[in-house]
């Protein structure tokens, strides 16, 4: 059976079609807005995950470079170097013991020139036996001679290298050296293990220290374990063995799940941010959603006061108000959430550059999620004309015109 | 009175509080209307006709005295009883026709049933009591505002008859019809009466008055004669 009263809502919507279409825009822009922002965040979190998964066996050693003093004193260094030295490259050796691999990696920024096109990058220098123990050389071959090196994807696909290429590595200012590409790396992205070679170049360990100096003294060391399982306790022993001094810290040690919480916590603020923006849209919807039942409850004060006075409840008469504001919100949701599929597809591709993660339930969820809070919008902003609307009283409200 | 009370007002009063002052509508009026009665309510404006009918048709309650319909006192039922009260057992005729305008004719008819039974009417009531008021069943389908004057009087009187009611509330039910017109409307309402209806009629028109078996004048709210 139709409910007489949602038949009178559906018809007091038609005959204010206009207005009615109006105001569920309002509606539609929230849902599209909450809906599109959340799927971007979703995506975004998501894409990192994949990417930093990469390395999830690595534990990342960095110098612990720079430490505040006692209140009102400078920052200072921790030593002499603010590299990792030789002896302490020795304890992570013994700590790790045959739990993992030791990779000592020296890395800088620099200018490069191409032919005569410049350009900027990282630089790594690392043992050439270490080198496939975690990067993927897609084409070419490993590093054999002190001059050959491998440059990531995003370098090669910029200047259209090819095999063989001479690159001169440095600036004018600080010299230059001149290396052979023997290999291009896959595409690796924002890994875990804080290598980031997509944009940089990887050279022998030998051919780093003859251009920058530093021998024994690194920037980063990595240890691949084994076994993953393993991989608090071997950072428990490398902590116990190198930073003796817990005030002092020699090292920070941390890993691809320490490194990802930390992300993860700045991208869900980020998406928490702006979805609130999204629902500033929905806030504003409320506001025109509430002003169009408002003008429908003055505009129809006579024929609550009719219905009133010949027998119908004020409950009734609520309903009445309340499922024009459903109706309402699920116009604009149902239209809102078909938006935000296109609208969120267009912002992911757009902004993220991928949408393989775009159709997975996590990231697909927020559309539901957003027509349903449309939903609950509209509604909520109906309460109050549907509230004032059935504690007209009748007499008065016959009397009006 | 021609029948048992079926309304009683006892001492009744109404004063309405407005900036201007106090100002009171009824002033102690106890009235007895039987089962069955025909009664016009005269006056000129202002004499209190139109407070009465609301008290009788438990729109308002006075503010002191007691309004009795069917035995039950109107000032000691809850407003959902009132509103229950209203629905099954008062027929309301407005001069102004009041039908819902986003109804058709047929659906005006059904509402009350639908309001009582929440459900469709699929007994044929509705479409018996238009038929009964002599309203053309082919304009069934249309909106009120596609309807002669005569024509949505006649929806009226059927959607105040549709619950099949006791006490039928007419409040110049002429006063926007022409002559010939408000003439076959009281003719209804006759009708009505001879079928066991009783009958509240307001009205300014002395022919109109000549209707019912009982006039009652008001003036300052006060019964007259």
């Amino acid at each position: 059976m139709k409910d007489i009263f949602l038949d009178l809502s559906a018809r007091s919507v038609r005959l204010n079609l206009l207005r009615s279409i109006l105001a569920s825009i309002g509606i539609v822009i929230g849902v599209v807005a909450i809906s599109s922002m959340g799927m971007l965040g979703t995506n975004m979190q998501l894409e990192v995950k994949d990417q930093l998964s990469t390395g999830a066996n690595t534990i990342v050693i960095t110098p612990d470079t720079v430490r505040m003093g006692p209140p009102g004193s400078a920052p200072s260094s921790s030593s002499s170097s603010s590299d990792i030295t030789k002896t302490v490259l020795g304890k992570i050796r013994i700590a790790t013991g045959t739990s993992g691999t030791v990779i000592p990696i020296h890395r800088t920024n620099t200018q490069f020139t191409l032919g005569s096109v410049p350009g900027r990058a990282s630089v790594y220098g690392l043992d050439p036996d270490d080198i496939t123990k975690f990067l993927t050389i897609g084409n070419g071959t490993n590093i054999v001679g002190i001059n050959d090196a491998l440059v990531g994807s995003t370098i090669a696909g910029n200047f259209n290298l090819k095999l063989g290429s001479r690159i001169r590595i440095g600036s004018e200012s600080t010299g230059q050296s001149v290396a052979r590409i023997i290999g291009i790396l896959d595409e690796r992205g924002m890994s875990s293990d804080n290598i980031n070679t997509d944009n940089a170049i990887v050279v022998s360990d030998d051919w780093y220290v003859n251009q920058y100096g530093g021998k024994d003294e690194y920037q980063q060391v990595n240890v691949i374990v084994k076994d993953i399982d393993t991989i608090t306790d071997v950072e428990t022993a490398i902590d116990t063995k190198v930073n003796t001094d817990k005030k002092t810290p020699t090292v920070r040690i941390s890993d691809a799940s320490s490194r990802l919480s930390s992300i993860s916590s700045s991208l869900s603020t980020m998406t928490t941010f702006i979805l609130a923006i999204g629902a500033i849209s929905l806030g504003v919807a409320a506001v025109s959603i509430f002003n169009v039942m408002m003008m429908s409850v003055n505009e129809r004060v006579q024929e609550i006061g009719i219905l009133l006075s010949i027998g119908t409840e004020k409950g009734e008469v609520r309903r009445m108000f309340l499922y024009e504001a459903f109706i309402l919100g699920l116009l604009g949701a149902v239209v809102g959430g078909a938006s935000s599929l296109v609208m969120g597809y267009s912002v992911v591709s757009a902004m993220i550059g991928t949408t393989a993660y775009f159709f997975l339930p996590e990231s697909l969820a927020y559309i539901p999620e957003g027509m349903i809070v449309g939903m609950v919008v509209c509604l909520v902003s109906g309460l109050y004309p549907a509230w004032r609307a059935s504690n007209l009283d009748p007499i008065e409200a016959l009397r009006s015109e | 009175m021609t029948g048992n009370p079926l309304i009683r007002l006892a001492e009744v009063t109404k004063v309405y509080h407005l900036e201007s002052g106090d100002f009171t509508a009824l002033d102690h009026i106890s009235l007895d209307i039987g089962e069955n009665d025909f009664v016009a309510l005269m006056g000129p404006s202002g004499s209190g006709k139109s407070t009465m009918l609301n008290l009788l048709g438990i729109l308002d309650v006075p503010s002191s005295g007691q309004v009795q319909i069917a035995g039950k006192d109107v000032a000691r039922m809850t407003p959902l009883e009132r509103t229950h009260m209203r629905r099954d057992s008062i027929g309301y005729i407005f001069q102004k026709f009041y039908l819902i305008p986003l109804l058709s004719a047929y659906e005006n008819v059904e509402y009350p049933l639908i309001l009582k039974y929440k459900k469709r009417d699929t007994t044929g009531r509705a479409a018996e009591v238009l038929r009964s008021v002599g309203f053309d069943e082919a304009l069934g389908a249309h909106r009120p505002s596609q309807l002669s004057g005569g024509q949505q009087q006649r929806v009226a009187i059927a959607r105040a008859l549709v619950n099949d009611p006791g006490i039928l509330l007419c409040d110049e039910p002429t006063g926007n019809l022409d002559r010939k017109t408000g003439l076959q409307i009281m003719d209804i309402l006759c009708e009505l009466h001879a079928k066991g209806k009783t009958v509240i009629l307001v009205t300014h028109d002395p022919k109109i008055s000549e209707y019912a078996h009982r006039v009652i004048e008001l003036e300052d709210g006060k019964i007259a004669s």
